[in-house]
């Protein structure tokens, strides 16, 4: 594999992403939302619902057991642990999942649309380096963002609840689990379930109606977590992301098998 | 040595056949032409030829070495300027050339010196900068060359080239052309509408029709085989257009038609007749004032090819 051609692609694909308002709205808006305002507005929703502190403690009652036994009575500080490790952790993982998704949607079915895929079908690059290099341009930023975003999230939470806390209380095992493991993974599935979409379909906006199913399995454990069923510890946590990764590699194996030259120029 | 050799080539789309038993040779340095009316398989025949298209059956090399098997060498070697700008309009011109010439893996050092030179070339040099979104047709059509020839292709595949360009850009791409070919020794293969444009450029030409080779050799050889006969304007007295046109019509085999008061066009009359014709002008009495063959042209062959090509798939009546 040609190291440099597949740079080449992955930097001119990461500068057209970077010039699109278009992409770069969600890019941004999702994970300042998810990764800095959402634990802030979190950590003060007690203090700033002064009186609401019973209304939180009759939610945290109605936790399923498992869950409210892991965290023992209610507290400012339990509410900021099951907040933050519980109920905003896997909402995470939608961000590396969104922005794989989104950069692939325009990789493969956006750069289709706009005519550019053709002079890359041209170039001495091989079928395989071409697959990885749009595969690398949407998975490393999607990375890290989420990396970045998770450090963001840390030092958010641990500032803005260390009146209450008083230490430096996260990132958890299970969150560090989650980053370092299940966000690459997630990615993965993101962009693996938008490059077999857009292998099929013409245009961006079909790729990226029919590319977000995927983020059903994300979405189904944001609310098994959020309502107790699915309780994430570290090995569960390693387990979950380890499926993830298989399910990714199945898809991207799929993927690799229809990405030839000889198939993509059949779409142009 | 032989640039490119297609040998009985068939390539089907489902159950059209794009190309049927294509066989010929482009030699390294000449310009060659693809003539051929919308879904001739022209544009089939390029991206066979650049490994984009595996064909049905048939061998396809080009410099010796097999698109399919060895397609990134071949496509280290080739170029093709797309028949409408397929650039990325977020990119600046100067990022563009950038790109591809590391996408096509020009040493690091020769970037800055080549993309500089072209972008001055082509006249875009002031507008390196901005982003190809708003850059007019031409310009694009500029900056796609460029972008086709910043690796210094052996071989560069040009698809209706001058579409949208104004004449002066048109005349640029035309001396571009005829620089890589005869300057340089580069192997020019242009699939073009324009047949005039062909005529000009080319070396030779091969005409195809429904997937088929329906005629291959220089223009020149090509008009006639097609047009064996000349068309001759014959200037008179004008008070003498009736005598003239009673006398050539008198003539075995040949029309005429008037063209204006004075001047006539006599057609279908063989090369070697024309010293007769103005002998028995002259021997009427006719004043002649001016006697003109006119050389039958590509459009002619092209026209007489593609019509003969639609009485065959028809078919008898």
């Amino acid at each position: 594999m040609n190291r440099r051609i597949i740079a080449a692609i992955v930097r001119k694909d990461l500068r057209v992403v970077r010039r699109s308002r278009a992409l770069m709205t969600p890019l941004i808006v999702l994970p300042v939302l998810l990764m800095i305002v959402f634990p802030t507005v979190f950590t003060f929703l007690p203090r700033m619902m002064g009186g609401a502190r019973e209304a939180f403690a009759e939610m945290f009652r109605n936790l399923p057991d498992p869950v409210r036994r892991s965290f023992g009575e209610f507290t400012e500080a339990t509410w900021i642990r099951v907040v933050h490790t519980q109920m905003l952790a896997p909402l995470m993982l939608l961000v590396p999942f969104m922005v794989a998704n989104v950069i692939a949607a325009d990789g493969f079915a956006g750069e289709r649309e706009r005519k550019t895929l053709e002079p890359l079908l041209y170039t001495p690059a091989t079928d395989a380096e071409l697959f990885v290099a749009k595969l690398l341009a949407a998975w490393i930023p999607a990375v890290m963002i989420a990396f970045g975003g998770a450090f963001i999230y840390a030092v958010i939470v641990n500032v803005t609840a260390w009146p209450v806390m008083q230490r430096v209380f996260f990132p958890d095992a299970t969150w560090v689990v989650m980053i370092l493991w299940m966000a690459p993974a997630f990615a993965a599935l993101g962009l693996a379930g938008m490059l077999l979409v857009s292998l099929r379909v013409r245009g961006m906006q079909e790729a990226t109606q029919l590319g977000g199913l995927f983020v059903l399995p994300v979405i189904a454990l944001v609310v098994g977590e959020v309502r107790g069923a699915i309780l994430l510890g570290p090995w569960k946590a390693i387990a979950t992301g380890l499926l993830v990764w298989i399910i990714a590699g199945v898809l991207l194996l799929f993927g690799i098998r229809r990405f030839r030259r000889t198939t993509l120029v059949g779409k142009l | 040595m032989t640039a490119i050799s297609l040998d009985h080539v068939v390539h089907r789309y489902g159950d059209t056949v794009a190309l049927r038993d294509l066989s010929l040779t482009v030699v390294e340095g000449e310009v060659f032409s693809l003539l051929g009316h919308n879904g001739a398989g022209k544009t089939t025949t390029v991206r066979i030829v650049n490994g984009l298209l595996a064909p049905a059956s048939g061998s396809v090399r080009v410099f010796g070495q097999s698109p399919l098997t060895d397609g990134a060498a071949v496509r280290r070697r080739t170029a093709v300027l797309t028949e409408s700008p397929t650039l990325d309009e977020r990119l600046t011109a100067r990022e563009t050339l950038r790109a591809f010439a590391e996408m096509y893996d020009v040493r690091s050092a020769d970037i800055g010196p080549r993309v500089e030179s072209l972008l001055e070339e082509f006249g875009i040099a002031d507008r390196g900068k901005d982003r190809v979104g708003g850059f007019s047709r031409g310009m694009k059509q500029r900056l796609s060359l460029a972008r086709a020839l910043v690796h210094d292709p052996d071989l560069l595949f040009l698809d209706e080239p001058t579409a949208g360009l104004d004449p002066s850009a048109t005349q640029q791409l035309h001396q571009t052309v005829r620089e890589m070919a005869r300057g340089r020794g580069r192997t020019v293969v242009l699939c073009t509408h324009n047949l005039i444009e062909a005529q000009a450029l080319s070396d030779r030409v091969a005409v195809l029709g429904g997937g088929e080779l329906l005629a291959l050799g220089t223009p020149a050889e090509l008009a006639k085989r097609m047009s064996p006969r000349l068309e001759v304007s014959v200037e008179i007295d004008p008070t003498r257009h009736a005598d003239a046109v009673t006398l050539v019509t008198s003539l075995d085999g040949l029309t005429v038609a008037a063209e204006r008061a004075g001047v006539i066009r006599v057609g279908g009359i063989a090369r070697d007749r024309v010293p007769d014709l103005a002998s028995r002008i002259v021997g009427a009495g006719i004043p002649l004032f001016r006697l003109e063959p006119h050389e039958p042209s590509l459009t002619d062959a092209y026209f007489a090819l593609q019509h003969g090509n639609q009485q065959k798939t028809r078919g008898p009546a």
